[in-house]
């Protein structure tokens, strides 16, 4: 124990000084930094939008950079870990004095990591943590757009609205796992009685892992539920899919929560996957410019048939930022923050306009997949492909 | 904070409705709880083996088994071969891959003052490795085993049996009854038992000991694969699945009483039922409170586990 | 210990404290809090952990009450930020109530079994806090900003964690050479010899487990307002629990040096792997420090100091 002491000091300045070192060669370029869940839990979708921020980087660079200079990303990976995702902004601010923060990934980091952006006075464009961390005051975050778990069905309320009084489904099976991202897609469901007469019989809230989805999809058979909302992840929404088909259980229509906007959602359910309705603020074929080319580099690259939500997302967030700098004309972040309350942003998901909390109006556009593709249903200036409904019945 | 405006629906009295749903739905759910509970059965029984035979408590146990549900799911995609039978294509690979694990990693750890505590941390390091080293070679995004059955079900009464979740837990009960012939029909099993019952005694008998947990340790890893396997018939699993199911695994040996396989089986059965039980009878989102709670008490009330006799 | 020792350890503290003064990135200043943090946790495990030899599984659960508990009283009683350093104090005494209540029976149990049942505990306070909406439920809770400037709100909250970190450092050292500290040895030596050698296990054990929730408590409250928004699967993650074992184990668990050890080296290592390497080579890299240092050193890192004499067995 007798060295010990002194060579644990030793070790701790040697650390730190490496540490210093090794990442304080910002000269010319424009520094973006971050951290995103590269590892664990949540690393398939934080891998996307790192590819988006990282695509957005090499267009920009190759048009000769952002306010004249190149971009350069510096992209921790917080381990699924927001405890670590709130240190690695403080060192991507503090130690890499990086001039431009990205988001991260998921809401809770997102939730943890805007009081850090306010603090330091530094715009922080991201997915946000839905609407509860955008009513804390904070003047530096944009949900731009902003993944928004209580808008989520926005566009399948008004779609239902379209359909005949007496051919809407009447009773509603509703699953919600049990997290904030569940909570909202509970709170967007507010209105499905007044408006649309449709009533929730059975409202069930589960933990993750779910244990089993079959006495769930047996219970809403016994119930009638004629409409089932499934606000869940994947693991959780491709177990009730796969209960709802073997118990040969056929409501008029299956909403599924946040699980089925992930390419694996088609490339693993297949067929089982088809007629699910969800929403999203942001998809491959929408007319915006920027969402063609997108989807080429991504064929080219990924070999996918078109960007997966979260690749676009991450490159959509940087263009609202982009929009920002150039419009402020300086790494200012104020400036930019005003700027971008004040005006209005053209990006691939559409063009918006920032209130006081840093959020454009509420939207959401309604999907469904339709023999294996995402397609869009609602509103009907971006339909893609008629929907089908009622869902026809399981093979 | 105030949760004003909050949406709250009311809650539908669904349980004082009919009568007959009622009882369908418990039982239901009882079958749900007894097909998982099977599966962590089978995966909590390799656990408790290395744990009694040699005192190594293996946290990369279940990152052998998303390592076993991978390797299945790459046969299924690439050469069509079902899961199951898939098992016995990777079965001597997940076997001698066990041996040589235990011969140069656990081997050496025999040495150390406090086995479980360093096994532990041995082990750890392994199951970081192994999520790590799939989520390189792959991707980390989530999988299912997709086949011909997969979304088939059969009813007997009214009461559903999915086809993935039926094979799965058949899969399970299989292994378990492998398992367990193994330890007390066979020579190398006999010896093992004795060598983790009478260490000194297996000695004198001329029982070559590590020979011995050598094949204990293949073994586990082995049937940690057709644990991960029969897994993932019922969820998805993708690199970072096993810190969940490990949990579980812990759940399950314990309550079992460490090295008995017999008593793992049936704490995996005992979950199963105690998850298909409160599922019926509370709100779902306090399943998992209840089955943990139930599990204190009968901790408490049991304070060495449930079974107590040997294997 | 030798006086030059003495005094390079006396200027390392000093230099720790002067720290934040020196205006350093706060990055610097928070990563040295979280690593702090982690030493509290693991230095309180090993008294119930690494002296008694009860495993306890679900020592982050403390954390998590510390930090509800302090998130609670500050959105209730609308108290300025500040008041975290004294509601962090009852925060800890909250925490020892409930290691009060929750250890007086589960120490009755041996072995795995304990380890099971502090295991299960951690994860009914995660899902229980998740499902009561006093506490807020699945969406977590927000703790008001301090309206001062960032630096100084992370030096002051750094300073007031090196000194809970001293203290609890200090704390175990003397336990560690008391005659409390020797009946736990007792205890995990051979429960039944203790007992005739007239150690009142239970009571020794009890009051073990209570101090050992006390300092996770009030850590949880500063962490709490470190992050600013608190969440069941932040504070309550049982990784946080299972890290702060391996920690302790890292280091050699049986003596107050091993977590000091364990929870500097592993966060620094981790940081710098994730500094300098792809995000899964770092992973990998950081697993197998875990497999080589067991394979060379199977009793933790300070066997390596102690010379290795207590070594093979």
């Amino acid at each position: 124990m007798k060295g010990l002491k002194a060579t644990l000091i030793l070790i701790l300045t040697a650390a730190m000084i490496l540490m210093g070192s090794g990442l304080s060669m910002a000269a010319k370029p424009i520094l973006i930094g971050g951290s995103l869940p590269l590892t664990g839990k949540f690393a398939e979708t934080a891998k996307w939008i790192a590819r988006g921020y990282r695509y957005w980087a090499e267009e920009i660079n190759k048009k000769g950079g952002l306010l004249g200079r190149p971009v350069k990303f510096i992209i921790y990976d917080d381990e699924s870990n927001a405890t670590k995702a709130v240190t690695y902004a403080e060192k991507a601010i503090t130690v890499d004095k990086v001039d431009l923060l990205f988001g991260g990934y998921p809401g809770t980091a997102a939730r943890a990591v805007m009081p850090v952006a306010e603090k330091y006075k530094m715009v922080y464009v991201s997915m946000g943590g839905h609407m509860k961390s955008f009513s804390q005051g904070y003047t530096y975050s944009f949900g731009g757009p902003p993944l928004m778990g209580e808008w989520w069905y926005l566009g399948f309320m008004d779609w239902m609205k379209t359909i005949p009084k007496k051919d809407r489904p009447k009773r509603a099976a509703v699953f919600t796992m049990n997290n904030p991202i569940g909570a909202s897609l509970l709170d967007s469901m507010k209105t499905l009685e007044k408006d649309l007469g449709i009533k929730i019989v059975i409202n069930e809230k589960y933990n993750l892992p779910l244990p089993d989805a079959t006495p769930l999809i047996m219970k809403a058979k016994q119930m009638k539920c004629d409409i089932l909302f499934s606000n869940g992840f994947f693991a959780d929404g491709v177990m009730t899919m796969r209960a709802a088909k073997a118990l040969n259980y056929n409501p008029k229509a299956i909403v599924q929560g946040v699980g089925s906007v992930i390419p694996a959602w088609t490339k693993e359910l297949g067929k089982d996957g088809d007629y699910v309705f969800s929403g999203t603020a942001l998809h491959n074929k929408l007319k915006f410019p920027g969402n063609k080319k997108l989807n080429e580099v991504v064929k080219k690259r990924w070999g996918l048939p078109a960007y997966p939500v979260y690749f676009g997302f991450g490159y959509c967030w940087m263009q609202t930022l982009q929009q920002g700098v150039e419009g402020a004309k300086s790494l200012d972040q104020t400036k930019i923050r005003d700027w971008l309350k004040s005006h209005e942003v053209h990006t691939i998901a559409g063009n918006f306009r920032f209130d006081k909390r840093g959020l454009p109006k509420p939207y959401n556009y309604l999907t469904q997949v339709i023999d294996g593709r995402v397609e869009l249903i609602w509103p009907l200036s971006v339909r893609t492909h008629d929907p089908v409904y009622p869902k026809p019945h399981w093979k | 904070m105030a949760r004003r405006g909050r949406f709250r629906p009311r809650r539908v009295p669904s349980r004082t409705g009919d009568r007959n749903v009622t009882g369908i739905l418990v039982l239901q759910s009882v079958i749900s709880g007894l097909m998982i509970g099977a599966i962590y059965g089978l995966l909590g029984v390799g656990f408790s083996l290395v744990w009694g035979a040699m005192k190594v408590i293996n946290i990369a146990h279940a990152a052998f088994a998303v390592l076993g549900a991978y390797l299945a799911y790459f046969l299924l995609k690439a050469f069509g071969v079902d899961p199951v039978l898939g098992f016995f294509v990777i079965l001597p690979f997940l076997f001698f891959g066990g041996m040589v694990v235990y011969r140069f990693l656990i081997f050496p750890v025999m040495r150390a003052r406090d086995i479980v505590v360093s096994s532990m941390v041995l082990t750890f390091g392994c199951a970081i490795v192994i999520e790590n080293f799939i989520s390189l070679i792959g991707s980390p995004d989530p999988r299912v085993f997709t086949t011909r059955y997969t979304g088939r079900a059969f009813f007997l009464g009214p009461f559903a049996f999915q086809w993935p979740q039926t094979v799965g837990a058949l899969m399970a009960l299989a292994g378990m009854a492998v398992l367990y012939v193994f330890l007390k029909k066979t020579h190398t099993g006999k010896a093992l038992r004795a060598s983790w019952q009478q260490p000194e005694a297996a000695r004198l008998y001329g029982i070559n000991l590590r020979r011995i947990s050598m094949i204990a340790f293949g073994l586990a890893v082995a049937s940690a694969g057709l644990g991960g396997i029969a897994m993932g018939f019922v969820y998805s699993f993708d690199p970072h699945t096993h810190n969940l199911w490990l949990i579980y695994i812990f759940l399950v040996v314990i309550l079992g009483g460490v090295g008995n396989v017999l008593g793992t089986a049936l704490a995996g059965l005992l979950i199963g039922l105690l998850n298909g039980l409160s599922l019926a009878f509370f709100p779902y989102q306090w399943v998992n409170v209840i089955t943990f709670g139930m599990l204190i008490l009968i901790l408490l009330v049991r304070p060495a586990g449930l079974f107590r006799s040997e294997v | 210990m030798k006086p030059y020792l003495k005094s390079l350890l006396f200027l390392a503290v000093a230099g720790a404290f002067a720290l934040p003064w020196l205006s350093p990135p706060v990055y610097f200043v928070s990563l040295l809090f979280v690593v702090f943090m982690y030493v509290v946790l693991a230095e309180s495990w090993v008294l119930i952990g690494g002296f008694a030899g009860y495993l306890s599984f679900g020592h982050g659960a403390f954390l998590g009450i510390g930090a509800y508990t302090t998130a609670l009283l500050m959105n209730h009683f609308h108290l300025s930020p500040l008041y975290v350093l004294v509601s962090a104090l009852p925060a800890g005494a909250a925490a020892a109530c409930v290691a009060a209540v929750i250890g007086y029976p589960a120490l009755r149990l041996r072995g795995p079994y304990f380890a099971l049942i502090t295991l299960c505990f951690a994860f009914v306070m995660e899902l229980a806090v998740k499902n009561l909406d006093f506490l807020g439920g699945p969406e977590g809770l927000w703790l008001k900003a301090m309206g001062i400037e960032v630096g100084l709100a992370r030096g002051i909250f750094f300073e007031v964690m090196l000194v809970l970190m001293l203290v609890t450092v200090l704390v175990v050292r003397r336990v560690e050479s008391s005659r409390f500290g020797a009946g736990l040895k007792a205890i995990k030596e051979d429960e039944e010899v203790a007992q005739t050698l007239c150690v009142d296990t239970p009571r020794v054990k009890l009051s073990a487990f209570i101090l050992s929730a006390f300092f996770p408590g009030v850590a949880g409250g500063l962490y709490a307002y470190y992050l600013s928004y608190i969440h069941p699967e932040t504070v309550f993650n049982i990784d946080i629990s299972i890290l702060i074992v391996l920690m302790a184990l890292f280091g050699g668990g049986s003596s107050y040096v091993g977590p000091i050890v364990g929870a500097i080296s592993l966060s620094l290592v981790n940081e710098l792997l994730s500094a300098f390497l792809k995000a899964e080579y770092a992973r990998v890299i950081y697993g197998l420090l875990f497999v080589v240092l067991i394979l060379y050193l199977p009793d933790g890192v300070i066997s390596f100091f102690r010379g290795r004499k207590s070594g093979a067995g």
